[in-house]
């Protein structure tokens, strides 16, 4: 009899101090696109705010690709259960600053006297500032970036220090790098990017050019696309014949995994792809017994100074919450943005920091002399022209836009069209996205 | 009491159908008419420009051909060859129960691992399939981003996928023929032909009636993970069928008013064929 009342007891005090504890708690929902091994980073990142902040409980939640997260964001908006914290990609920062969901971060900014905003990066800040406001916190930035297997060019007789910098040169290496059997079929290629739009963009940043009218979408909406110009002609060609030689291996729309894999597996000599994978290209160099390289994106050897694009991901604080819930959200989105969770995430994964103090902080320590493809990748941005065209184009249609672009793309490596046509088709039904968008 | 027991016992299924078919047809038939702004911010109605849109847009009506395109070749070899292999699954060898069992594995995964599926076997650079391309005839098919071997590839995932389903179906109304009819026909001295095109297959119509439209709407609506994990509607668009357009514009460009507007059509073109099939079936069906 004693041991059930002990029991009953225990029973008892536990359910009380699970409910109080439940109770004083605020909840913060974040969900996120970061597949992988990122996953657990982040759980990690976000284990660590919560022993700092006891009273605060993030509940995190990988949400998909970064359109399924945008998709389950505005299901759940209408239905009035959205999170608190999305991790929205770059491309959709006008549809979401449209679709009103946010709260303006600028003003969060503004009204915490303990957030310096100085300490980030401008070429960040610039691609996420519309309307000279910012209406989301930077978090994880990335562009593109070129890597290459320096045994693969030591066998092939090239000087392995000496990466391709032009369209010309990379045309010239792809000779000796590509190898075919007797019947022709191809054994090892000199290049491979994923099939996506996004190296569109980056190539066109790169040679300064601009993607679409009121200089990017930057200084008004955007009526036009504006592309169909020397250098996206230049894009394309360059696209076409490295694929008609059979120097280039295309993947499939937007599959990464499987560039990714034909550069590990040394089918092909050079990848392109984003700055976010230098942490796995130096694990996989590693595993795979080959010395890796990288290096600035080729441009044609006559183009205009440019530079990369941001791209990636920011976190949006979501509106529609009690005051201590949206509190709590913009303690945890600070939090994330702090200098030292910004030098684990780069260090994680290959995002950049979005903090200057941040690769201070790295550089101070030798970080860089022994990473030097992470190096590579924070150049190529420090380096980069700032102008609209290198700002990156704000589009409310830019998912549609670049489905557009990459169907084309497609249709030209398939034969059907030439690039100069595949070029103004693509030209003629983004413009017509934009305006059915912009209700033109 | 009794006039009233069918409705009572009907009333569940008949929730189950308002609550997840009548009141999402009527809304889409609502959004479909109207210009609705991201994160539904607001809306307005336009009465029939999103169909208008639609019939004036080249990769819509290009979608339109593809499916009756992929529909036709699909439903017919699932068609054909599961009633080839029923009949040789119907023979009383040893070891047909295990024959069956495994041919029936397909059935049992869900479409988006049978892409993924398709999809390692086709690589072009590690797959099975062409290694022994290579091998026999010393050529490199890009399965999924050429044209025309995308079509192949996802027609092949799409049999590959629905066969078992129709098979079942065969091995048992095969099952169902009754043994005097086909005894009589050989001592009347029919041959196999004849046996199995005048006989079996009239005698098995009314499953075959039902497997086809059975087929033509697995075809039509759950196609649709199998293109997405194997070509993603690509390459340029050439395997975008009429579900993968709909997706495209409902949750990846956020334009949910088009989205209710193709899938008003897809309700129509249904309505459609399965009424032209049961005044057509009606007549030739033997049951």
């Amino acid at each position: 009899m004693k041991k059930i009342i002990f029991i009953t007891f225990l029973i008892i005090v536990f359910l009380a101090s699970s409910v109080t504890l439940a109770a004083e708690k605020t909840k913060v929902q974040f969900w996120h696109a970061m597949g992988g091994w990122r996953i657990e980073l982040l759980q990690e990142m976000v284990n660590n705010f919560m022993a700092l902040n006891p009273d605060i409980e993030v509940e995190v939640q990988y949400t998909g690709s970064y359109g399924d997260t945008i998709n389950k964001l505005n299901v759940a908006v209408q239905s009035k259960v959205a999170p608190h914290v999305v991790q929205g990609y770059d491309i959709a920062t006008q549809m979401l600053i449209d679709g009103e969901v946010g709260l303006v971060m600028q003003d969060l900014i503004d009204a915490d006297p303990t957030f310096d905003i100085g300490a980030f990066m401008p070429q960040v800040l610039n691609y996420y500032r519309v309307n000279g406001k910012l209406y989301c916190m930077p978090f994880n930035s990335s562009n593109a970036i070129m890597f290459y297997n320096k045994t693969l060019f030591e066998k092939a007789g090239l000087d392995p220090n000496k990466p391709p910098k032009t369209y010309e040169e990379l045309l010239e290496y792809a000779k000796k790098l590509t190898t075919k059997d007797d019947k022709g079929n191809v054994v090892q290629a000199a290049v491979c990017w994923s099939l996506n739009c996004w190296f569109f963009e980056q190539f066109m940043a790169t040679q300064n050019a601009p993607l679409v009218d009121n200089d990017n979408g930057r200084t008004g909406r955007p009526t036009k696309a504006i592309f169909n110009s020397d250098a996206g002609l230049k894009v394309f060609t360059f696209w076409n014949d490295l694929t008609k030689n059979g120097d280039m291996i295309n993947t499939k729309l937007e599959d990464w995994t499987a560039a990714r894999n034909l550069f590990i597996s040394q089918k092909v000599a050079m990848l392109i792809t984003s700055t976010s994978d230098v942490a796995l290209m130096v694990k996989s160099a590693q595993e795979n017994n080959f010395e890796l390289g990288s290096a600035f994106l080729p441009t044609p050897a006559d183009a205009e100074a440019g530079g990369v694009v941001i791209g990636g991901g920011s976190l949006w604080i979501i509106g529609g919450h009690p005051k201590n819930e949206t509190d709590a959200a913009w303690k945890f989105v600070k939090y994330m943005t702090e200098a030292p969770q910004q030098i684990k995430w780069h260090t994680g994964t290959g995002y950049f920091p979005v903090r200057k103090d941040a690769i201070e902080g790295l550089l101070a320590q030798g970080y860089y002399s022994g990473s030097p493809h992470d190096l590579t990748a924070i150049l190529q941005l420090l380096l980069s022209t700032q102008n609209y065209n290198t700002n990156g184009a704000i589009i409310g249609a830019f998912a549609e836009m670049r489905s557009i672009v990459a169907s084309n793309i497609e249709k030209m490596l398939s034969g059907s069209m030439t690039p100069a046509e595949a070029l103004a088709a693509a030209e003629k039904a983004a413009t017509e996205a934009i305006r059915n968008y912009e209700g033109l | 009491m009794r006039k009233w027991t069918p409705y009572l016992l009907l009333i569940p299924t008949f929730i189950i159908i308002v609550i997840f078919i009548y009141v999402p047809a009527e809304y889409s038939i609502k959004a479909s008419m109207q210009r609705i702004l991201p994160f539904g911010r607001g809306t307005s109605y336009i009465g029939l420009t999103n169909f208008l849109k639609l019939f004036s847009n080249a990769d819509y009506l290009y979608s339109v051909r593809f499916t009756i395109l992929y529909v036709t070749v699909t439903v017919s070899i699932a068609i054909i060859l599961s009633f080839l292999i029923a009949l040789l699954l119907v023979k009383k060898i040893p070891g047909v129960k295990l024959f069956r069992t495994l041919i029936f594995v397909p059935y049992a995964i869900s479409p988006a691992i049978a892409g993924a599926l398709w999809t390692f076997l086709l690589n072009p650079i590690v797959g099975h399939v062409s290694y022994f391309f290579q091998v026999l005839f010393g050529i490199q098919v890009e399965w999924m981003t050429s044209k025309p071997y995308a079509f192949y590839a996802v027609v092949f995932a799409s049999v590959w996928k629905t066969l078992p389903f129709n098979m079942i179906f065969y091995i048992a109304s095969i099952q169902d023929v009754p043994e005097e009819i086909l005894e009589s026909a050989t001592i009347e001295g029919a041959n196999v032909m004849n046996r199995t095109w005048r006989i079996i297959f009239p005698m098995v119509s009314p499953i075959t009636f039902y497997l086809v439209i059975m087929n033509i709407v697995t075809m039509m609506f759950s196609s649709f993970a199998i293109i997405d994990v194997m070509t993603k509607g690509g390459p340029g668009q050439y395997t975008t069928n009429m579900i993968y357009r709909l997706y495209l514009d409902a949750f990846y460009f956020q334009k949910p008013g088009v989205a209710s507007a193709q899938s008003v059509i897809l309700i129509a073109i249904m309505i459609v064929v399965t009424s032209i099939y049961f005044k057509f079936g009606e007549r030739y069906v033997h049951y």
